[in-house]
């Protein structure tokens, strides 16, 4: 299938805060209540459309645990977009969100869009993490926010589409380099850059080809 | 001079010929002896003119040169260039219409330059003639003011502000082609370039628009009554110009048409070609039958010819069909790549390989920490895990069954050590295998197998990158590590793969040709077969390339 561009995704968090059933709900639309633990990466993909442009979303779900953390490491660079996981009805994943954060903010480059999701909204009896301090550290760190449930698939296509249109957003701005793989855009096979330097002709009438940032 | 001149009406000529409808009129002006003597004649005038201009003879055939070669530049870039009929039509009649009026202009100004002397005159006048006022050189002035520009405001310009007089308009600033009309010589010519210029008229008065009428035959009358006046006065300068030898012997109808040519070079040609510009643009727009006459003849080369339009269509449309049709086979039939790509081999491998450039970062980083007997041990450890991981050379006679196959995989994977898992792999051959055993040869096109061929090398090739992967992450978290061992597994693994590989290909080439045999497409099957071994050759080198980008991840472990 061909798609005007490629972004690359990862998602990274504490192991169980649900990441891979977050990845298979987007993908497949299905939940899978007991999931085998990650071993170092897994991939999923799936098309999307922004501005009339397919867009091909290419997640690189990440372990987990702390065993893998050095592996998980080395695959961030070259990723466009990340999710940021935590449970909100463990603590403890709240928690280790500087880190986690810290981590991606040193191993991928700088304008690598991030959105912190709040997973498992389901669970509200079970709640440990009101979702105004999601907000706020969101907002204290320049993120992308919202609650999800990968169980019922509330907001999980949001969080995937949001964070894709953000990046978009970036690419018309010019903020991101398309030519430059190493921010986890690749041009679609039938889509060569024209003038990345313009900034958003806007709309689908524009220019396919200049768009290609 | 008078060649140039001849020139210009050859050429003028000739633009009459090439349209059908006026040749006829403008072959009656040119054909007439008479009228060419008249054009003769006038042409040496104007070379008297020239001369008698300007005391310096160059500077005033220099400046005449200049206006012609601007009308000249001015016809040229005018794109219509299949108009100049017309054009010159609406020169002809020009012409005509300055016999009188520059005359009364020149008198004018003869009798006092100053622009205040005559307000109609001065009505007239544009802004350029501002500069011919303050000038002191008379004759040269003449030379070089542009009388036309006269012509112009009464006919052009004044007229945009009063479109809507049409009628007494044409009747007024048309009238001195009375003047024409009297001499008998040139009626024949006179009435059929007025048939084109009233044509013209017409065109122009509705596009253009015209004057106030009255002002208009004010104009008129006071310019007329000052030629009346000033006549010996136009005489007297003719002499004073140097015109004395043509202007004597000349009947009256000459004089007319010496004065006019006169004033027709003199005067600046551009004018005309303003005129002439706005009369074409009117003439376009108006026409339609030009336009038809301009397809026929080929003559705006800005615009293509519908013949060339429509060859340029239809191939076109042959391309995009063949592009099309490539691309309804190509939806029907994948690349390998895509295939590979579709079963994330691709994504596996570019993890792989930064796992793989992980670890070499690593491995530098620990180099440079060394010194001495400890570096010199890191290097000589790296080298023998490089050593270990060196492929056998492949025995292309013996061929590896499939249970040896299966039972090669098996034993290595027990030995690595490590949870990965060819099930998915072996599982897919198995299923391919069984497929191509019950396959009906002569229902199954040759593509279609060939296709399966490519699918089935593709996936097995992502599937054994995967596993190559995943065997590099399981590996740097696994606690105890046995290089040894976990080299000559992945060897085993390797060349396993790459024998499947073999099997896979030769299996898919052994029904291809079955099929070949009954088939009158060999070239094509055999085509499929070659394609089919080149894609198994490149499965086999992306297995290998993942196997070496192991290698690293073995040394870390081995450090």
């Amino acid at each position: 299938m061909s798609y005007a561009y490629l972004f690359k995704y990862i998602i990274i968090g504490d192991t169980g805060v649900g990441k891979s059933c977050l990845l298979l709900q987007f993908t497949d639309k299905r939940f899978q209540p007991v999931h085998d633990l990650t071993i170092g990466v897994e991939f999923g993909a799936r098309m999307i459309t922004i501005d009339g442009k397919q867009i091909k979303l290419q997640i690189w779900d990440t372990a987990g645990q702390e065993a893998f953390r050095s592996i998980t490491r080395s695959y961030y660079r070259g990723a466009a977009g990340a999710l940021l996981v935590y449970d909100i009805t463990r603590r403890e994943t709240f928690n280790h969100l500087t880190t986690w954060l810290d981590d991606a903010r040193q191993h991928s480059n700088s304008n690598m869009v991030i959105m912190l999701i709040g997973n498992k909204s389901d669970l509200e009896s079970r709640r440990e993490v009101k979702k105004e301090e999601g907000e706020a550290f969101a907002r204290e760190h320049g993120l992308v926010f919202m609650e999800t449930s990968a169980k019922t698939a509330a907001n999980v296509e949001e969080a995937f589409i949001n964070t894709a249109k953000e990046i978009y957003e970036k690419i018309q701005e010019g903020v991101f380099d398309i030519n430059n793989e190493a921010n986890g855009i690749k041009i679609g096979p039938q889509h060569s850059p024209t003038n990345p330097s313009l900034p958003g002709a806007g709309g689908a009438g524009g220019s396919q080809g200049s768009s290609c940032c | 001079m008078e060649t140039s001149d001849s020139e210009y009406f050859e050429s003028a000529d000739e633009d009459f010929q090439s349209d059908d409808e006026d040749t006829k009129t403008v072959r009656s002006v040119t054909n007439d002896e008479t009228s060419e003597k008249c054009v003769k004649s006038a042409t040496t005038q104007l070379k008297n003119v020239e001369i008698g201009l300007d005391d310096n003879k160059s500077s005033g055939k220099s400046s005449v040169d200049n206006v012609r070669k601007d009308d000249e530049n001015n016809v040229s870039t005018s794109k219509a260039r299949n108009e100049s009929s017309k054009k010159l039509g609406t020169r002809l009649s020009k012409k005509s219409d300055s016999v009188e009026k520059h005359d009364d202009i020149k008198v004018v100004e003869a009798e006092s330059p100053k622009p205040d002397v005559n307000p109609t005159s001065k009505n007239t006048i544009s802004n350029e003639e501002n500069l011919w006022d303050e000038s002191e050189d008379w004759g040269h002035d003449k030379e070089e003011e542009n009388m036309w520009d006269n012509d112009e405001w009464e006919a052009v310009d004044e007229p945009s502000s009063q479109p809507e007089e049409k009628v007494p308009q044409s009747n007024t600033a048309w009238g001195s082609w009375g003047n024409w009309g009297v001499s008998s010589i040139l009626t024949t010519a006179t009435q059929s370039v007025s048939s084109i210029t009233q044509g013209i008229t017409t065109v122009l008065e509705t596009g253009i628009g015209v004057p106030e009428p009255e002002e208009l035959a004010r104009i008129n009358q006071t310019e007329k009554q000052k030629l009346k006046e000033l006549s010996p006065d136009t005489e007297d300068k003719s002499t004073g110009f140097g015109l004395n030898n043509l202007v004597m012997g000349v009947s009256h109808l000459t004089k007319l048409v010496e004065t006019t040519s006169t004033k027709v070079i003199s005067g600046g040609l551009d004018t005309l070609e303003t005129i002439g510009k706005k009369t074409m643009e009117v003439l376009q727009e108006g026409d339609p039958g030009l336009k038809k006459k301009r397809a026929f003849l080929k003559i705006d080369q800005d615009k293509p010819v519908l013949s060339q339009l429509l060859r340029e269509a239809k191939e076109k449309a042959e391309e995009e069909n063949k592009v099309l049709e490539e691309k309804h086979f190509a939806k029907k039939a994948k690349n390998y790549e895509t295939l590979f790509d579709d079963h994330q081999g691709l994504v596996h491998l570019e993890a792989l390989e930064m796992l793989s450039k992980q670890c070499d970062i690593k491995l530098q980083t620990l180099l440079e920490s060394y010194s001495g007997e400890s570096l010199t041990e890191m290097q000589e450890t790296m080298d023998q895990v490089k050593e270990l991981c060196e492929l056998p050379d492949e025995d292309e006679d013996e061929q590896t069954s499939w249970s040896e196959i299966l039972e090669k995989l098996n034993s290595a994977v027990s030995e690595i050590n490590i949870p990965i898992s060819y099930k998915k792999l072996i599982d897919t051959w198995e299923e391919t295998e069984v497929w191509l055993n019950h396959l009906k040869l002569e229902v199954c096109d040759e593509r279609e197998l060939h296709q399966q061929a490519v699918e089935t090398l593709a996936q097995l090739t992502a599937l054994a990158v995967e596993q190559f992967h995943k065997a590099g992450e399981l590996l740097l978290v696994k606690e105890h590590r046995s290089t040894a061992d976990e080299a000559d597994s992945l060897v085993q693994l390797t060349t396993s793969l790459t024998s499947l590989i073999g099997i896979v290909a030769a299996k898919f080439s052994e029904k291809l040709n079955a099929k070949s045999s009954n088939s009158k497409n060999k070239e094509a099957i055999n085509g499929l077969i070659t394609t089919v071994f080149f894609e198994a050759a490149n499965s086999s080198s992306y297995i290998q390339d993942a196997f070496q980008l192991l290698v690293p991840v073995l040394q870390v472990g081995a450090v």
